[in-house]
């Protein structure tokens, strides 16, 4: 084995790691399972001298492997986390576009992965106005009055502001949606007794919108139907899962105020 | 004009979902109108078919065809456009109700909310599933040609 060999080597190494990264990160926030996959798939292939390439993901990790001159590399990347960032998935979409289309060195490929992974599309305030937003307009949607509208704000504001701090310390998804569904029935009720809202249910609805696992009902089809049955299943698990947190928090101070305790 | 007044209400509250997503910059209007019209179609089906489940359905088809249609045209995933246009369907409404009939120890308003509830979900996923199939299939169609 000459030095030009053992450099390639190394290369086939690294082309493998920036496929797992991509693939990571689009998983990471909420991209499709066959889209991470395909992305992997297409990375690797895209240089000479690899003729096989497969991965398998899942929604808590990635496996991946190249076969490079009739060795085969292998590599595992765990996922712990996930959260919803539609521009990164945009944003490595578009990389590995750029990457497969073009001569880019891995190296590079892979310092223009971690860039991206850092940026922010909007900052945390202004996401969290527009949180009170959505569940404002969600409200009056779902046939609330004016005063309905400003509460919900109020309340919509808050859930999205207290989701994100938990989110921070990184906690399980149950805890966070529990706590998010009890501050918002608190809130409502809270609001309603002052004579802020006037319906305290469509308050509450509008308001645990956010924290409603649309996301993950809509990935664990579009996984299922593409074959991917595992991610499927877990998928489908964690939007019964999230539900079932929100039912959890809902009902727990909805029973507290039926006691006649608030 | 209440169907106008629904879509602005619609069209401004998946503007809001978008944000919270952090949706690409450029697309947070075009998705906004996605889940606008979605909401539309489930607001004027649900008064022809008296039935929200079927309402579902159609809103879920008419949102899922038009994400792929725009990420078409855009040349961006689909997820982008089809996510946030969801969201004013999830049956947030049916959950609560359910958890609410729970509590006063209704089981049977609550029996029948939580099926609603589970099928509401179910025909969103049913229109995702035949839009995604549609549009992969006319792909394929494409590609052999």
């Amino acid at each position: 084995m000459n030095y030009y060999d053992n450099y390639d080597r190394q290369e086939a190494k690294k082309l493998l790691l920036l496929a797992i990264l991509a693939g990571r990160t689009m998983l990471k926030n909420g991209a499709e399972t066959y889209r991470a996959e395909d992305t992997v798939e297409r990375i690797c292939k895209s240089r000479k001298n690899i003729k096989y390439a497969d991965a398998f993901v899942t929604p808590t990790g990635i496996f991946a492997s190249l076969e490079y001159k009739g060795e085969i590399l292998t590599y595992l990347m765990r996922i712990k986390s996930t959260r919803i960032d539609l521009n990164k998935i945009n944003l490595v979409n578009e990389f590995s576009r750029n990457f497969v289309n073009s001569n880019m060195p891995i190296s590079k490929g892979i310092k223009k992965l971690k860039e991206l992974n850092k940026t922010t599309t909007y900052n945390a305030p202004l996401k969290t106005f527009f949180g009170g937003v959505a569940c404002a307009f969600l409200s009056l949607l779902f046939g609330g009055s004016i005063l309905d509208f400003i509460s919900s704000f109020i309340v919509g504001f808050f859930v999205v502001l207290s989701v994100n701090k938990i989110n921070k310390y990184k906690m399980t998804f149950f805890i966070n949606n529990s706590v998010g569904s009890a501050l918002a029935s608190i809130l409502a009720i809270l609001l309603t007794k002052i004579g802020l809202g006037q319906n305290m249910d469509t308050i509450i609805i509008a308001s645990i919108m956010p924290l409603v696992p649309g996301v993950a009902i809509t990935n664990a089809m579009r996984d299922t139907i593409s074959g991917d049955f595992v991610s499927g299943l877990s998928r489908g698990m964690e939007a019964i899962f999230s539900a079932l947190a929100i039912a959890f928090g809902v009902g727990l101070i909805l029973n507290i105020y039926f006691k006649g305790m608030i | 004009m209440e169907i106008i007044k629904n879509f602005l209400f619609s069209f401004l509250s998946t503007v809001g979902f978008n944000i919270i997503f952090s949706a690409p910059k450029g697309l947070v209007l075009k998705s906004g109108f996605v889940g606008g019209i979605g909401w539309i179609v489930l607001y004027s089906t649900s008064i022809y078919f008296n039935s929200s489940i079927i309402s579902t359905f159609f809103a879920a088809l008419t949102v899922g065809i038009l994400g792929e249609l725009f990420s078409r045209h855009y040349k961006k995933p689909a997820t982008v456009f089809i996510i946030p246009g969801i969201i004013p369907l999830v049956p947030g409404a049916g959950m609560y109700y359910t958890m609410l009939a729970l509590v006063e120890k209704d089981f049977l308003a609550a029996a029948d909310k939580g099926t609603e509830t589970l099928f509401i979900a179910a025909a969103i996923s049913i229109g995702l599933i035949v839009s995604t199939t549609l549009s992969r299939s006319i792909k394929r169609v494409k590609y052999k040609r």
